[in-house]
């Protein structure tokens, strides 16, 4: 099956939100208090029932105003953080599509997602204890449509399509803007992560971190070296003691006491 | 809009100025995104902010708001100094030949003809020099001193970019840039466009604003042109059509409105039709007794008669100088000048100037009702004391307001038919999504039962309106509630002969057999159907046009002045982007601005005027036929062309007790209202989705003001006027670059509208601040450039 | 049945010795559903993952506060002397029961010692990690990430200590689970395994 791909090309973001409110209306989330961090922002981060935020970041670039903008959500990577942390079978699912989905009901609210995503994207709800995310619309996806987001975008800064074809326009697109004198034009996809079905064009791709992108997203070590080695040296341990256990009862036995008074 | 939003996709240059289409029109905004990437069109915004559209745009030039004729005025001085502009253009398209009479003059900051005891110009010295047939006399070659080229070169000759820079408050570097870009569309093969919005429209000189804008774009070549044209982005859905179809100086389709000094409608007609300016002028607007009389017989149907002047007795005739614009209007009722207010979907208490002065001016109503989709600030002005929180301390108690209001339910947009008319003039037709819940009715059938109910009791108590209300012409299938498909085919027009509805307004007849309820939309609803409600995509001339797509008024004509894209013989100045074609025998592409089979020689390009060519030079504009920067009411500086004359000298001033202006010494901040993308207006409040995207009122405050206040993001500051005060969060921005003029540091501050004391998210009414300023020839108030106090709350 | 007893581990002891196991194993079960998919049946044997999401971190706090009891009574009992050390030394002759060489035991061995240590700090950092996994929605990333490696490798280290305990105390020193379940051993048993605490126990 092909994977599904979702393109931001944040040089034609104008921060509008609509893609906020679609992903609220599509995912019937109640309303919410926004909160003032002195910017545009809707809210400071995402929450477990805001899924969608564009981000807005105001600096000097070369001397030079900006205000970046970029939307914020769940990167669906190939190499999920989230569902490598995940303990709960088919609380987090990839589908053949590539859409890295949770399924609440079987999700126990560890929050260990939250933790093993490079994107900081999964938050859990004090209310339920169930961790929630951008599920890129994979119901919406599913019959034919496209993500809600992607739908509301009034200047085509979003679109979707097969991740190839949407990897293809993206490098075309970067390389225009290189063209247009922006050298450091280029695309973001999280390679560290074994490719994400989100991509970025970035007019400035040598700095993500200005469009608050993690520079170079991998699965944190600490997540991969507990779901690798760690859980060997478990295995080891456990199993080799009941081993060495076995064997020694068979080859040595029980130490009777040898001294009577 | 002169062109249209699709449009905008065919612009190499794009000038956002007074307006922030990424922020209010980001649907319309992706043609911008097209013409970037489609056509390498750069994009160049000024604006006191760095905005969202500066975000994405090429170019970013601050400037100080309210100074934009000193910016526009020094491109055209740019222009023409370094010989930018499309000289060939102009002597054909524009009366840059015209002579104008001796005595015409402009020095230390009035034209002539000023009186200064009335406050008001004696506009005789600004005329053509009309020979022995009427005609405007002309130099072809542009020399004499007296013709408008030669005016208008020494009229901006003051206006180089270091002066220009001294008032704007950007650097003369800055601003040489900026003109470059934009004048780099005069060249013939290139166009450019100027969107702007209400930061154009929100001055105490909005109109010479937009008519400046004009003069430059005529003489870069860029008016009637693909990619070209002085675009308004309409800040409302709809606010295009409720301006087509009239408003209080206006009858619909821009007929003037009767005045009590043309008492019978021969008086008016001859007062109304102009007369052509040149042998080679079509002077359209000649046709008026034929839009004039099919509208009176729409309005009074068989009581319409050539006798009684088609029932022109029955229309309400203000004074000769009367001013029911808003300002004025409301001034009259603080005064107690008017009994009843009925409003439809406007909530002057949050969107007018001078909250306070709306306060107080609708305490002294007998009665107001309000047509609204949710209790608005002006249903429930009367509980401000409370409601208002700590804004309105000295306001009356409910106790003491003996205004009878109510509160009538509407359907809001989604649960009606009918038609927007957009920005690019398109008329398109809706279909209602869901009806309306519990009581609330659709706004013709509140009007209906109204008009209905009011005409009752007149024939039964008597008065003075019982003629004209027995007259109006009611003729729907539901008198109680006409059907908007009923109305807009009445809107149409119709062969009162035939039975047939018209195809367009050159079939409208002067002698009482045809209606027509707009004239500029006659065709909209002709035999073949609802043309509003077409949806085709076809794009013939693939310029963007888009003919089959609902319906743009006039005679769905997409770029207005289309024949001045093509040079005297009818080759467009561009042959890749030629709107109408001349072919020999007619003309082809878009619906032609022009005789469909007239010769190119045979008229002026601009058939609308009685020039028969565009005005660079405009007489009929109140405060001079040339734009001059004047100040805003408000300003801290004094106006450094000329100190004595510093602000509009026609803008209308107030005395009433709220009316105060502030100083710069106790309010030295330059402040500005705006509206954010999140945001409709004071509406969405109201709407969990778009109030929950920008929840918190805010002010945008300077990096290097907050540091010399002591003030950090989201610290709580007072914002204060000579009006009333707002208190809110600062959002500490780099966004807003503090300016230098006349050698002093300015700071502006940006204060975004939404928030009141109804809503689901609340916070201060922004026009607590404004002033009782206003644009004298369209009554808009200045929410650009008024004067402010800042400090930490 | 006459022959002579002596008292091993007072009531509270082993009291507090079966709690704490229960708690352990509660928490250990709970937590392999946690640590590794492939456990997930013991979340269902436990009243399914959102139970045991809920229940795991109070079972580990018992068991922290009940090891912490534990630690109260025995700590100055568990000093590793310079015996112990020679013990654990030739603690791989201990293992094959040849005995020759070992040195005498107190009332506990140097191994029993080193269980007691490894629990404890073990304990130490499952709970302190356990509470940052608990809520992770208050906790700092970095912290978060830390904890999440912590806590199953104190785990790990704990279980293994628990492996080698359950194994000798079952199989290896027939007696020892009675001294813990009874609270009592023979004089034999205790001069077998414990002599020194033997004679310590007979000069009183």
């Amino acid at each position: 099956m092909q994977k599904v791909a979702k393109l931001i090309d944040t040089t034609l973001c104008i921060g509008c939100k609509a893609c906020e409110v679609a992903c609220q209306q599509w995912n019937d989330q109640e309303f919410t208090m926004g909160v003032f961090n002195n910017t545009y922002q809707t809210m400071p981060s995402l929450a477990h029932n805001f899924w969608n935020l564009i981000q807005f970041n105001e600096l000097e670039i070369n001397g030079a105003q900006s205000w970046l903008m970029a939307k914020y959500q769940c990167m669906h990577c190939a190499d999920a953080g989230c569902i490598k942390a995940c303990p709960a079978p088919g609380a987090i699912v990839q589908n053949a599509n590539g859409i890295v989905d949770f399924n609440q009901d079987n999700c126990i609210g560890c929050g260990y997602c939250i933790t093993g995503c490079p994107f900081d994207v999964p938050r859990l709800s004090p209310t339920t204890k169930k961790v929630y995310k951008c599920s890129l619309c994979s119901d919406r996806v599913a019959v034919g449509l496209e993500p809600s987001c992607i739908k509301a975008c009034p200047t085509s800064c979003l679109s979707f399509g097969t991740r190839d074809a949407l990897h293809h326009n993206a490098s075309k697109r970067a390389e225009e803007l290189r063209a247009d004198g922006h050298a450091q034009a280029g695309v973001y996809d999280g390679p560290g992560v074994g490719g994400t079905n989100v991509i970025y064009v970035l007019k400035h791709a040598d700095r993500p971190q200005d469009y608050g992108l993690p520079k170079d997203p991998h699965i944190p070590w600490t997540v991969s070296l507990w779901k690798g080695p760690v859980k060997w040296l478990g295995n080891a341990v456990f199993f080799g003691g009941l081993l060495t256990a076995l064997v020694h009862y068979i080859k040595v036995g029980p130490k009777e006491a040898h001294r009577d008074e | 809009m002169t062109n249209g939003w699709t449009d905008v996709a065919n612009a190499d240059v794009i000038l956002v100025m007074g307006g922030n289409p990424a922020e209010n029109h980001p649907v319309g905004f992706r043609f911008v995104m097209e013409a970037r990437r489609k056509r390498k069109a750069k994009l160049i915004v000024v604006d006191p902010r760095f905005n969202r559209t500066a975000a994405v745009a090429d170019s970013y030039t601050p400037m100080r708001a309210g100074t934009d004729i000193a910016f526009l005025g020094g491109i055209i001085h740019y222009a023409i100094e370094n010989k930018l502009y499309h000289d060939e253009y102009v002597r054909l398209h524009t009366n840059a030949a015209f002579l104008i009479k001796d005595g015409f003059d402009f020095a230390e900051g009035h034209f002539s003809g000023w009186d200064d005891t009335k406050k008001n110009y004696d506009r005789s010295s600004w005329q053509y020099e009309l020979d022995a047939q009427g005609h405007a006399k002309v130099d072809a070659t542009l020399e004499n001193p007296r013709c408008v080229f030669q005016l208008m070169k020494r009229h901006y000759a003051r206006y180089t970019p270091e002066a220009v820079a001294n008032i704007c408050g950007c650097t003369a570097e800055e601003y040489k840039k900026a003109a470059a870009l934009i004048c780099a569309s005069g060249r013939p093969d290139r166009s450019g466009t100027v969107l702007y919005a209400l930061g154009w429209t929100q001055h105490s000189h909005a109109v010479q604003l937009i008519h400046t804008a004009a003069m430059m774009q005529l003489l870069l070549g860029n008016i009637g042109r693909p990619g070209g044209g002085v675009n308004a982005q309409r800040g409302h859905s709809n606010i295009q059509g409720s301006t087509d179809m009239g408003s209080w100086n206006n009858l619909p389709g821009y007929l003037k409105i009767p005045r009590a000094n043309h008492q019978t409608l021969d008086d008016y007609l001859k007062a109304n039709t102009p007369k052509a300016l040149r042998p080679n002028s079509m002077n359209y607007w000649g046709n008026t007794p034929k839009f004039m009389t099919s509208l009176l017989k729409t309005y009074y149907g068989k009581h319409a008669t050539k006798e009684n002047g088609y029932g022109y007795g029955n229309i309400p005739k203000p004074g000769e100088t009367e001013n029911y614009g808003w300002g004025f209007f409301f001034d009259k009722m603080q005064r107690g000048g008017i009994e009843g207010f009925i409003t439809f979907g406007m909530n002057p208490v949050a969107g007018g100037p001078n909250s306070p002065k709306m306060l107080d001016a609708l305490s002294k109503l007998k009665w107001m009702v309000v047509v609204e989709n949710f209790e608005t600030e002006t249903a429930s002005f009367w509980n401000a004391k409370k409601l208002g929180d700590k804004y309105y301390p000295t306001y009356k108690d409910p106790s003491e307001i003996q205004t009878e209001a109510f509160l009538l339910p509407a359907a809001c947009f989604a649960e009606k038919d009918g038609a927007f008319v957009n920005s690019s003039r398109w008329l398109q037709w809706k279909r209602a999504a869901a009806p309306p819940p519990g009581d609330a009715k659709p706004d013709q059938e509140i009007m209906a039962r109204i008009f209905l109910r009011v005409r009752e009791l007149y024939e039964k108590e008597g008065g003075k309106a019982v003629q004209p209300l027995r007259d109006m012409s009611w003729d729907y299938a539901n008198p109680f509630n006409p059907s908007l498909e009923e109305v807009a085919r009445e809107v149409n027009g119709r062969d009162l002969t035939t039975g047939k509805q018209v195809n367009g307004f050159g079939e409208l007849k002067d002698d009482g057999s045809t209606i027509c309820g707009c004239w500029i939309y006659a065709g909209s609803w002709t035999e073949n159907g609802n043309m509003m409600a077409r949806r085709g995509q076809e794009d013939p001339t693939g310029l963007g046009l888009f003919p089959n797509w609902s319906w743009s008024w006039p005679a769905n004509r997409r770029i207005l002045y289309n024949r001045a894209a093509e040079d005297a013989e009818g080759k467009g100045w561009d042959p890749t982007r030629t709107p109408i074609k001349w072919d020999g025998t007619r003309w082809t592409g878009d619906v032609p601005d022009y005789k469909g089979d007239a010769k190119p020689t045979d008229y002026g390009a601009f058939i609308m005027l009685p020039e028969g060519v565009a005005k660079l030079y405009a007489a009929d504009l109140l405060e001079g036929p040339f734009p001059e920067h004047y100040e805003p009411v408000e300003s801290p500086v004094q106006n450094p062309f000329h100190k004595n004359v510093s602000s509009n000298p026609m803008a209308p001033v107030f005395t009433g007790p709220n009316d105060r202006l502030g100083a710069p010494d106790k309010y030295p901040y330059v402040a500005l209202t705006y509206r954010l993308t999140e945001h409709f207006h004071y509406w969405t409040k109201h709407v969990a989705s778009g109030a929950e995207l920008q929840s918190n009122f805010f002010v945008e405050v300077p990096e290097e003001l907050a540091k010399e206040k002591g003030i950090k993001g989201g610290d709580m500051v007072k914002v204060s006027s000579a009006r009333g005060h707002v208190e809110g969060p600062a959002l500490v921005t780099k966004r807003i670059r503090p300016l230098k003029v006349e050698g002093k540091t300015i700071y502006q501050v940006g204060i975004p509208i939404h928030w009141g004391f109804i809503g689901r998210t609340r916070g201060p009414l922004v026009n607590n601040l404004t002033p009782s300023a206003y644009d004298p020839n369209s009554g808009t108030p200045e929410y650009k450039g008024f004067l402010v106090n800042l400090e930490k709350a | 049945m006459n022959k002579p007893r002596i008292e091993r581990f007072t009531f509270p002891e082993r009291m507090t010795h079966w709690l704490t196991a229960i708690s352990f194993v509660y928490a250990g079960l709970s937590g392999t559903a946690l640590w590794s998919r492939k456990m997930w049946w013991t979340a269902s044997v436990l009243g399914g993952g959102e139970t045991i999401r809920a229940w795991h971190p109070i079972g580990g706090v018992v068991f922290a506060l009940l090891l912490a009891l534990m630690f109260r009574r025995w700590a100055t009992q568990m000093k590793i002397d310079a015996d112990d050390r020679r013990w654990l030394a030739v603690s791989h002759k201990y293992a094959i029961h040849d005995e020759a060489g070992v040195p005498e035991s107190g009332r506990f061995n140097a191994g029993q010692k080193m269980l007691f240590w490894v629990q404890s700090v073990s304990a130490i950092v499952l709970f302190a990690s356990g509470i940052v996994l608990w809520f992770p929605e208050l906790m700092p990333r970095g912290l978060r990430l830390i904890a999440i490696l912590t806590h199953p490798l104190a785990a790990v280290a704990s279980l293994g200590g628990i492996v080698v305990h359950v194994y000798m105390t079952t199989l290896v020193v027939p007696g020892a689970l009675n001294a813990m379940l009874r609270g009592w051993v023979t004089p034999g048993w205790a001069a077998s395994h414990h002599a020194k605490w033997f004679r310590a126990v007979q000069r009183k």
